[in-house]
């Protein structure tokens, strides 16, 4: 007898629509992926299976030091996001209306408001004269201005879990002496830690994905990785390329897999 | 007036006081780094052109006047700005193509996924999750490998003998828009998923109970109650489309520009740099009209009475 | 007009299969109100939702008018759903979801309009028409659902334990609110319950489920006095279980013994289950005919009307008597008492279940 009768969670159409998807999602990665594996220079001249490009990408000096720029930016402006976006989800939740709540949680999340290469823009004018006036040219403009877009990212998360946990733990704390500090500290941050876990994350690849950022804003010399990457596909279209993307594909899955796993492991 | 509703009042204050403390840093640094900026970018879009980039503090609002306006050289008659009225054009109109091309195919996915028994479900959202965290200039390239002259399908349709010389696909309105369809394709899976997998299932059970067909059920009882996740992944997908910078670089080139690729001209090459801020303050502008639609659309009138 | 033939359902394949109707059979006739009972998990639901379309059956046949509708989809189906979450649409206004079937149907807006009113009068909401339909209390959920149901004019009427979400005084009152709309329609009624009360006061006839299998079908005043198994004995009423000797047409009970009750007719000798309703066990020594044991008084419980003696037999089955408090009566028995109990033979029913 015909099980599939009449299902009412299937549509006509659908999963062919949906596989259609995963399909057009899937294939121009793969097909980067698999060429990244060519032994060849030239992208499209078959040449055989061959690591030699990743070979070659560990031991590009350039490629390196923009790995070594984009992690170090990215960790950084995570690290800072991340305290100050948790600091001002704690002032913005859990609390009767107070005077300036509103302003604070809509300040917080402006640069989300305004496309990236307007903020972009934005700042160039701005750094360009204080690199001018100064003379330093280090990562710290990077970092303020990563830091900048991904305290929006990094609050998000934090104030989700703040609003979602039960405010009576903290009463049930101070219930029983605890103080303020060691409520905090004992129950609200543990508590709270998947939240921060998450905004760290979501910051971190954020920052690390930037291009247009880091793009208008590096002294000359400086590159991150997408900026490497982006001049290296001006100048010339090569395995190492899909060597490189290839490797940051990579990075993505594991960060994935990795959160993934976490979150398994808690449920 | 007695002493308690002072103290009270006092205690709510030092609560506030505290709380704007806390928040602080990250108050001051988008203040710094963001908010001020923008304040400069108003500020530098009524200012005259500098010879080499940068303003002369002179009042102009010559900025404004060419984002839609061309002055003749030689006899100052104002005439519309057709180059930059189609790279406005095709901002707004490839960037509705590519939220409709992701609703044609986000939709039935996130529908898909939300449909699997759990441990499928997680397979099927983390092959959406991984796109999703990947750089999104990786994506770009890997959707550029497909189209470009020596690209996979190039090469597929010569060597079936579908044609005879490569077709160019690249540096067109059609590389752009595929382009920006593919990167930003999981922005709108992820949020309908979310709104599809709280759906009550019980709901259009009780559709087709009552002689719903399929079509009418999905018309008046599945589709209005999904609505806010539909619309919160076309905005998702419509506000980064309106911006984008990297994914129109690479596949429009020159040819295919978008706003923020005109933005960023004004101050490299063509160096003009009021017109690149008040084009930025439109482009802003434009987002935030989005933005706001989109909150006139998800609050208030929703579900609002239908027949 | 509905007649369900072995009709079987299985999830999942395989070894992790699990059957949750076992071939069952039953008639229902037009204008009945027809009752599902039984434990959560016992297939009651399970059938619901094969007669509404929303689950294919693995096997049998579901007979509608002659017809065979097992695999026919829901919306064709000439039967509605009371939901036990209601399954208001929350987008809607209550009018909006009453006419909604029609809608559906493609029926004309007059007509529609029409048939609103008249089942909104119907479950007296007529003044909440334009209200959505999460503003709504759960009484007033239950009317619109059970309009939206009615709308539509359905053959069969499903109602999926449509009061369980009701507390106990609007519970009452829908449940002569919903006979009366039976009568008034003349509707054949299904209706799921593992509420005993409920169904008793309810119902026309009442099928008694556990574990996928039906266990009785029966009218109230039938199941109550008759159950067929130690089950249905077990879950509607109260009853005292007693293992006895059934021996050439007399039954034993510690040494006692009596005739074997009429229609009991057991193949075979040896020992047997006999049940007795607590409200039958006599304190004293009752009828000529009656088994009479003696018993110790263990707990004496007060109820208003009654009251209920624990007590222990000899061999210690437990006991259970119930006895009507009079008006200035003493104490009837005292904790540690042995007490003269009877069973009178006409009350005593032998069960076929070889299990205490």
């Amino acid at each position: 007898m015909a099980e599939r009768a009449f299902n009412i969670r299937r549509l006509p159409g659908v999963a062919t629509l949906a596989i259609g998807c995963f399909v057009i999602l899937y294939i121009p990665m793969v097909i980067l992926v698999g060429n990244s594996f060519n032994a060849g220079k030239v992208i499209g001249h078959w040449e055989g299976v061959s690591l030699h490009w990743y070979v070659a990408a560990l031991h590009n000096e350039a490629f390196l030091a923009a790995a070594q720029t984009s992690l170090l930016l990215a960790t950084l402006a995570a690290l800072i996001a991340t305290i100050t976006a948790t600091m001002a989800a704690l002032a913005t939740t859990r609390a009767a209306d107070f005077r300036g709540q509103g302003a604070i949680h809509l300040i917080v999340n402006q640069p989300l408001m305004v496309p990236e290469i307007v903020l972009a823009i934005a700042l160039l004018i701005i750094l360009a004269q204080v690199k001018q006036a100064t003379g330093y040219t280090g990562l710290g403009y990077l970092i303020a201005a990563h830091t900048t877009f991904c305290i929006p990212f990094a609050y998000m998360p934090i104030r989700a879990r703040l609003e979602g946990m039960d405010l009576s733990l903290e009463t049930a704390a101070a219930d029983l002496y605890a103080s303020r500090f060691y409520t905090f500290r004992r129950v609200t941050l543990p508590l709270l830690a998947p939240g921060i876990l998450a905004g760290f994350m979501l910051a971190f690849v954020v920052s690390l994905d930037d291009v247009v950022m880091s793009d208008f804003l590096k002294s000359p010399g400086q590159e991150t990785l997408p900026t490497y990457l982006m001049g290296e596909l001006r100048r010339n279209l090569t395995s190492e390329i899909y060597a490189i993307s290839s490797l940051l594909l990579l990075i993505s899955v594991l960060i994935v897999a990795g959160s993934w796993a976490a979150t398994r492991k808690k449920a | 007036m007695g002493e308690a509703p002072n103290t009270e009042r006092d205690a709510q204050n030092a609560d506030a006081r505290q709380r704007w403390r806390l928040a602080l840093p990250a108050v001051t640094i988008i203040m710094v780094f963001s908010i001020l900026p923008l304040i400069v970018v108003v500020l530098y879009s009524v200012l005259t052109p500098g010879d080499y980039g940068n303003v002369r503090w002179v009042f102009s609002t010559e900025g404004w006047f060419s984002v839609l306006f061309e002055r003749d050289i030689f006899d100052d008659t104002l005439s519309l700005s057709d180059a930059h009225l189609t790279i406005l054009a095709r901002s707004v109109g490839l960037s509705l193509l590519t939220t409709a091309l992701t609703l044609i195919f986000g939709v039935p996915t996130a529908w898909f996924i939300a449909t699997r028994p759990p441990a499928a479900r997680a397979f099927w959202l983390f092959l959406v999750t991984i796109p999703f965290w990947t750089n999104l200039l990786v994506r770009t390239i890997a959707v550029q490998e497909m189209i470009r002259s020596e690209g996979v399908f190039n090469r597929l349709f010569l060597w079936l003998g579908l044609i005879d010389q490569p077709i160019q696909m690249m540096f067109t309105n059609f590389a752009v828009l595929l382009g920006m369809a593919y990167v930003f394709l999981p922005l709108m899976v992820l949020p309908v998923f979310a709104a599809v997998e709280k759906f009550d299932f019980r709901l259009a059970e009780a559709g087709y109970d009552l002689y719903a067909s399929r079509l009418f059920c999905l018309r008046k009882v599945i589709l209005p109650l999904v609505r806010p996740g539909i619309i919160a992944g076309s905005i998702l997908v419509f506000v980064p489309s309106l911006g984008a910078y990297v994914t129109p670089r690479i596949m429009g080139g020159g040819k295919s520009m978008m706003l923020g690729n005109l933005i960023e001209m004004q101050f490299g090459q063509g160096r003009n740099w009021p017109l690149g801020a008040a084009l930025s303050i439109t482009l802003t502008l434009l987002v935030l009209i989005a933005l706001i639609y989109y909150t006139r659309l998800t609050s208030g009138r929703q579900g609002r009475s239908h027949g | 007009m509905l007649d369900i033939r072995d009709l079987t359902k299985q999830f999942g394949k395989g070894d992790s299969a699990v059957t949750a109707l076992h071939q069952v059979s039953l008639s229902i006739a037009e204008g009945e109100f027809f009752t599902l009972l039984g434990p959560s998990g016992c297939g009651k639901t399970t059938l619901l939702r094969l007669i509404a379309g929303f689950e294919p059956p693995s096997g049998g046949a579901l007979v509608l008018d002659g017809k065979d509708i097992a695999l026919m989809p829901p919306n064709q189906r000439p039967v509605n759903t009371v939901f036990q979450s209601y399954a208001l649409f929350p987008h809607m206004t209550v009018a909006q979801n009453v006419g909604f079937a029609l809608e559906a149907q493609g029926r004309p807006k007059a007509e529609v309009a029409r048939v609103v009113e008249k089942m909104l009068a119907l479950v007296q909401m007529t003044h909440l028409r334009d209200r959505k339909s999460a503003a709504l209390s759960g009484g007033q959920q239950q009317r619109v659902a059970l309009a939206r149901a009615l709308a539509p004019q359905p053959r069969i009427l499903l109602l999926d334990e449509p009061l369980s979400a009701l507390d106990m005084k609007l519970r009452k009152e829908m449940q002569v609110e919903l006979k009366r709309l039976q009568q008034e329609t003349g509707l054949t009624f299904i209706f799921v319950t593992h509420d005993q009360e409920e169904a008793l006061t309810m119902s026309d006839r009442i099928a008694v489920m556990n574990g996928g299998r039906l266990q009785q079908i029966a009218s109230p005043r039938e199941l109550y006095d008759l159950p067929e198994n130690r089950f249905v004995a077990s879950f509607i009423g109260e009853s005292n279980f007693l293992m006895a000797q059934k021996l050439a047409g007399m039954i034993e009970i510690e040494g006692s013994k009596t005739a074997l009750p009429s229609g009991f007719a057991a193949a075979y000798d040896g020992p047997v289950i006999v049940m007795i309703r607590p409200e039958h066990v006599v304190l004293g020594q009752g009828p000529s005919d009656a088994i009479r044991l003696t018993a110790q008084v263990e707990r004496l419980v007060y109820f208003g009307t009654d009251t209920h003696i624990h007590m222990r037999l000899r061999d210690g089955t437990p006991l259970v008597a119930r006895v009507q408090n009079a008006l200035r009566g003493g104490a009837i028995a005292k904790v540690g008492d042995s007490v003269p109990v009877a069973f009178p033979q006409d009350a005593l029913r032998l069960l076929p279940d070889t299990e205490a």
